[in-house]
């Protein structure tokens, strides 16, 4: 370890001071349990992150959940950077060019990367990295693949730092997700450390870990923490902080007590009740951005009583969007009426919520010839924010319309999660109808749609309907920038309409991060350790 | 069947202490609660929406906090003051909490006793027949209950729910029928995979007992006289054995009473209820919210924790007033 | 029968009751709804992915060769990989075990320091305010769901005395005692005591009010009976008494219940470790329920019951030795 070069008194190095002071200082120390280690000299030197999630596997491409990329891009850095409503900038890839009418862009690599264990960075590293996110031949299966690389068909290296990337759609869009979800593995790496019994790249030692982003990882404890250190080779600007720790608490009044006993310096979804304990404690404080997630309940309109158009636009007109952003998320969310948060290419701003109008509900289910049914909503808890009780309104308001009964089936998220990829066969479909979020980290519709409403090749769709899912292909193909957000705001109107979805909000991300750090919360739901001061 | 003694006794050790008159009326008065809690709740249970002008959830009568909501982008702290229509206040989703404990009595007694008359009616019989039989049926018997007992009951429950999902079925309430409570809700949801899942954990218990009964009683002689009679075995089992073993099945059903309201409260806690109606469930919806909104943890823990001890002070005087016959057995 | 042969037919049981156990699991997990491929998918899966891996599962195989192969890979230790992370399931059991262990211990240390010495007040202060006062502890401690007095203990302790942590525990035993050991400073062992107090006592309130009323009412029947009338006729000391014969011939019922109750205990544990966010079994076996991660699951019972059946085998070779009578029965 190389805290012993470091001048600042880290922890370990308090610990031996008071290991020497003898005992007449620890009965005072056991008074106050502080960790030493967040020392006030204004300067810190070590950040510790708590998630609500802990990434327990090396792989960077196995999940495509936020909570692991807040580790792994710190270690595995993205090609790109991405700035939520401005596009992609350069970062390991130095520059990029379209090839007009080929469906590729090329790619040119900075000469001066070097992974972790010393190999350098080649192009055809990216290549093979690209490959084997999108071709389930030959490597990880993912939702990655499926969804973060869904247009892109494939990479090649044309020389050492110039690899060429090949996608199905129109540049722009391929631009989106190669620039969220491009990464760099060293495949030699990648291939020496693969357990064929398990088809993945396995290990659990600190050493395991390989990327060349500006931390490498130092300590790993399977489920608890993961410790990292800055890396000396590091191509870039140095990070802000010589060591960063990792570690999780699934419950948000947990993660809110490790910040107020200096046990953690930056936590992730706060939940609105815990906002007053961050508020009210000394030199911590909440920091709080609409997110790019959008809360919503898919019908699937392959089975009744959901293939009524007038019926899903009756659950729309059922339920108090604006109430339940303001009572049961406490005002931590916006309503909303279409499938995207305001911020993302195509977003459209004259589509209002659908506000609650409960005999316009009643009689679209009169006019549905629904009336008298029985449904069932089912939802997700400790996903998203207050989301069985989003749900448990949502039931009941539907509940109260004279004409239909509904109610609530509070699960684990894997059910719901199951029922959202479990297509449009009706004689398959158990859940039609569910609570679920959706982050369009891309910032742009396509990823915010794309999966939900398409039709050739998607199996996993949750709505049916010709004329959205042609125009979102459609957008897909549009090559000028302007027209192709012009389609895009067609189609959240589209999607408004014909009410694939009962629309609820968008969620704030609220995080708790101690004051001196200075650090904004990003729309995507990303936390860069590079952005902090 | 249960001998004259045996009444006095029951009698005697009823009269002598407190612990049991006090066990008695509450197990009435919550049997009471959730006999009538459409007459006597104040609110549909599951009504969501009940809240202050400013979004927040009400506190029980005699207590105020500070809500901290988002007004035109920023966090305001409003103070929110309790009202005389929710008097143990509303939870987070704006449901009276009043309601929602009488509600909550129903489930936890559902499936407390329908739970473990099922699993007396699996227990029971197996046990009189292993018992009874002895050799291999007896063997087979004893490994199925060692392999159930090295689960433990909640980690087993867990992986039956995990398997058979958890759903309820809706039993029309006959008082919201008959007209006597307007506007509650017009069926009782009954978590049926939790009550036949936590039978079939407890079971085993039952049948324990009842082999060791059963093995105790065949070797007596009026049992072999009866034999030598040519009565049938099933007449034997059903006259003879069961009524003699009556006793400890009795004593264990109370323990086991109390033992399945805990794990039913447990489950619900984990999220694996069938029904958000349940005390457990409702502690665990708190959980998130104890530091500023402790009373929606609190009062259904309170009503477990009184259910619970209704049954065990009944269990503690069977048991004290039964003793000597359990402990015959024993050793 | 002799103590050898005991051992050894009772181990011949445990093993049986394991494979029941094992085939049980693989049961459950065959008629379980969802398909296994989908469930290692998640959210997006296409169509062919998901064919992929049923070939690459054997999860096409008949049913019977799936359960050959499971019980082939128990038999060596090999429990598979967790669907979910990809890892070794042993690794995944193995790690959080001294978590779990650690409060197991911790709780039972704290209900045998508390309720002998309550049990043995009640018993010979029969009928006073003290005797009462174990008797509502005992009550109460037996009636109370653990993880509602986890949350109690947390909010009255923890929030507003503000005398515990809360959060998740940031050091372990191992740690501690490491720190210890190259630095000489006991501030993580210190640490790790603030965190472990309040999760002890939520797991050990339970077991402390079953054993003050074992031993409360094993001591009124062994201060009943002969032997002790007797040596209290001789003059020996009553605190002689009381405490060497009277409390160790209590001791042989509270150990067979304490065998007995193991199930109990791994099961609150369980709950506690949900409540305090305690990195153990129990808490893995939740979060493995949650995201159905069938192998991590079935990794995490199967080594429950194996540890049940052990201490279950030495609790009762330890009966057998602290009460010769029970062989020959």
């Amino acid at each position: 370890m190389k805290i012993a070069d470091n001048q600042k008194l880290d922890r370990r190095a308090l610990l031996k001071l008071t290991g020497a002071a003898g005992t007449a200082g620890l009965a005072s120390m056991a008074g106050c349990l502080d960790d030493p280690s967040a020392d006030d000299d204004g300067e810190i030197d070590e950040l510790t992150i708590t998630l609500s999630q802990f990434p327990d596997t090396i792989d960077p491409l196995d999940h495509i959940t936020g909570d692991f990329f807040d580790v792994y891009d710190h270690i595995y850095e993205p090609l790109f950077d991405f700035e939520p409503g401005e596009g992609i900038f350069p970062r390991v890839v130095d520059d990029w060019e379209i090839q007009e009418g080929e469906g590729a862009t090329e790619l040119y690599l900075r000469d001066d990367v070097v992974f972790h264990n010393g190999d350098d960075l080649t192009a055809e590293d990216v290549a093979w990295t690209i490959n084997r996110t999108v071709d389930p031949e030959m490597g990880v299966i993912s939702d990655i693949g499926s969804f973060g690389l869904g247009s892109i068909e494939g990479a090649e290296a044309l020389d050492e730092t110039t690899v060429s990337v090949e996608y199905g759609a129109a540049p722009g869009l391929a631009e989106f997700e190669f620039g969220n979800y491009a990464r760099a593995l060293d495949m030699q790496w990648a291939i020496d450390n693969h357990d064929a019994e398990n088809e993945a790249i396995s290990g659990a030692d600190p050493e395991d870990f390989n990327g060349t982003g500006p931390y490498e990882v130092v300590d790993f404890t399977s489920g608890e923490e993961i410790v990292l250190e800055r890396f000396d080779d590091y191509w870039g600007d140095e990070p802000p902080f010589e060591t960063v720790i990792f570690n999780a608490d699934g419950e948000s009044n947990g993660r809110v007590n490790s910040l107020r006993t200096d046990a953690t310096d930056l936590t992730i979804n706060i939940l609105p009740e815990d906002v007053s304990t961050v508020r009210n404690a000394d030199d911590i404080e909440i920091r709080r951005v609409t997110s790019f997630r959008n809360i919503f309940c898919p019908m699937k309109n392959t089975v009744e009583p959901f293939d009524s158009q007038e019926f899903r636009q009756a659950m729309n007109y059922a339920v108090d969007n604006e109430g339940i952003a303001s009572s049961v998320l406490s005002g931590y969310g916006e309503a909303r009426g279409q499938p995207i948060a305001p911020g993302i290419n195509g977003f459209n701003d004259e589509i209002e919520p659908y506000e609650q109008d409960v005999s316009m509900a009643e009689s679209l289910v009169e006019e549905s010839g629904y009336g008298g049914v029985e449904i069932e909503l089912t939802v997700p808890q400790g996903r998203y924010l207050n989301d069985a009780e989003v749900g448990e309104t949502v039931a009941d308001q539907i509940d109260q319309l004279e004409n239909v009964s509904c109610e609530a089936n509070i699960v684990e998220f894997g059910t719901v999660s199951d029922a959202n990829s479990a297509g449009v066969d009706p004689d398959v479909i158990e859940i039609p109808f569910y609570l679920i979020g959706w982050g369009t980290i891309t910032g742009d519709t396509d990823y915010g749609v794309q999966g939900f409403f398409t039709i050739p090749d998607n199996e996993a769709r949750t709505f049916d309907d010709e004329e959205l899912s042609d125009a979102i292909l459609e957008s897909q193909q549009i090559e000028d920038p302007d027209e192709r957000r012009q389609q895009l705001e067609e189609v959240n109107r589209l999607a408004h309409e014909k009410a694939p979805f009962l629309f609820l909000h968008t969620q704030e991300s609220i995080y708790g991060v101690r004051e001196q750090i200075e650090w904004e919360p990003r729309e995507d739901e990303s936390v860069f350790i590079w952005d902090m001061e | 069947m249960i001998s004259e003694r045996v009444k006095s006794n029951l009698k005697q050790t009823f009269a002598e202490s407190l612990l049991p008159k006090l066990g008695l009326v509450l197990l009435v008065s919550i049997v009471f609660m959730a006999l009538f809690a459409p007459v006597l709740a104040t609110h549909d249970p599951t009504r969501t929406g009940h809240y202050d002008e400013q979004g927040a959830p009400y506190p029980p009568l005699g207590h105020e906090y500070t809500a901290e909501i988002v007004q035109d982008g920023e966090i305001v702290e409003v103070p929110v003051e309790p009202t005389s229509e929710h008097i143990l206040g509303t939870n987070n989703v704006g449901q009276d909490v009043y309601s929602r404990f009488l509600y909550g009595a129903r489930i936890s007694l559902l499936v407390g006793f329908l739970g473990t008359g099922i699993a007396l009616l699996i227990g029971v019989p197996i046990g009189l027949i292993a018992g009874y039989y002895g050799g291999r049926v007896d063997d087979g018997l004893m490994r199925i209950a060692d392999t159930m007992l090295a689960f433990p009951a909640l980690v087993l429950a867990l992986a039956l729910l995990g398997v058979f999902g958890q759903s309820s079925i809706h039993v029309p309430d006959p008082l919201v029928i008959a007209g006597l409570a307007d506007g509650m809700p017009e069926s009782v949801p009954v978590p049926g995979t939790v009550i036949i899942v936590v039978a079939l954990v407890t079971w085993v218990w039952f049948a324990r007992v009842a082999r060791g009964e059963a093995l105790a009683i065949r070797n007596e002689e009026y049992v072999k006289a009866a034999k030598s009679f040519g009565t049938k075995d099933r007449t034997i089992l059903r006259k003879h054995v069961l009524p003699n073993s009556l006793t400890p099945i009795i004593v264990l059903a109370t323990i086991q009473v109390a033992a399945i309201i805990l794990l039913e409260a447990s489950l619900a806690y984990l999220g694996f209820s069938g029904t958000t109606l349940s005390w457990g469930y409702e502690i665990e919806r708190g959980q998130g919210i104890l530091r500023s909104r402790s009373w929606v943890s609190m009062v259904p823990g309170i009503g477990i924790v009184l259910t619970v001890i209704s049954v065990n002070l009944l269990g503690d005087w069977l048991r004290d007033a039964l003793d000597p016959n359990i402990e015959g057995e024993g050793r | 029968m002799t103590m050898g042969k005991f051992l050894v037919r009772r181990i011949l049981q445990g093993i049986f009751v394991i494979w029941g156990v094992i085939t049980v699991m693989f049961g459950l997990r065959a008629v379980s709804p969802g398909d296994p491929a989908t469930l290692m998918l998640g959210e997006g899966a296409t169509q062919e992915l998901i064919e992929r891996v049923r070939e690459q599962e054997g999860l096409n195989e008949p049913i019977y060769i799936q359960y050959f192969e499971y019980l082939q890979g128990m038999v060596v230790g090999d429990f598979g990989y967790s669907w979910r992370s990809n890892r070794e399931v042993e690794a995944m059991v193995i790690e959080r075990v001294p978590a779990t262990i650690e409060l197991a211990v911790a709780a039972t240390i704290v209900a045998i320091v508390i309720a002998i010495p309550l049990g043995v007040i009640s018993a010979t202060r029969r009928n006073e305010p003290a005797d009462y006062g174990a008797t509502l502890f005992s009550l109460l401690g037996i009636s109370t769901p653990n993880f509602w007095l986890g949350l109690m203990l947390i909010l009255v302790l923890g929030v507003w005395a503000g005398l515990f942590p809360t959060g998740r525990r940031p050091v372990g035993f191992g740690q501690a005692m490491m720190t210890l050991v190259q630095y000489g400073s006991v501030y993580d062992l210190l640490v790790w005591l603030q965190y472990i107090t309040l999760p002890a006592l939520t797991l050990g309130t339970y077991f402390t009010a079953l054993i003050t009323r074992l031993t409360r009412s094993g001591m009124v029947d062994e201060l009943g009976k002969e032997y002790v009338m007797a040596s209290r006729a001789k003059g020996l000391p009553a605190v002689l008494v009381r405490y060497k014969h009277v409390l160790r011939n209590t001791m042989i019922p509270i150990i067979t219940v304490l065998g007995l109750q193991l199930g109990t205990l791994l099961g609150g544990a369980v709950i506690t470790e949900t409540v305090f966010n305690w990195p153990g079994l129990g808490l893995r076996l939740v979060d493995a329920l949650g995201a159905r991660d069938w192998p991590l699951m079935q990794g995490i019972i199967v080594f429950i019951a194996i540890a049940f059946v052990t201490i279950n085998i030495v609790v009762d070779a330890l009966y057998n030795y602290l009460n010769p009578q029970v062989r020959e029965g």
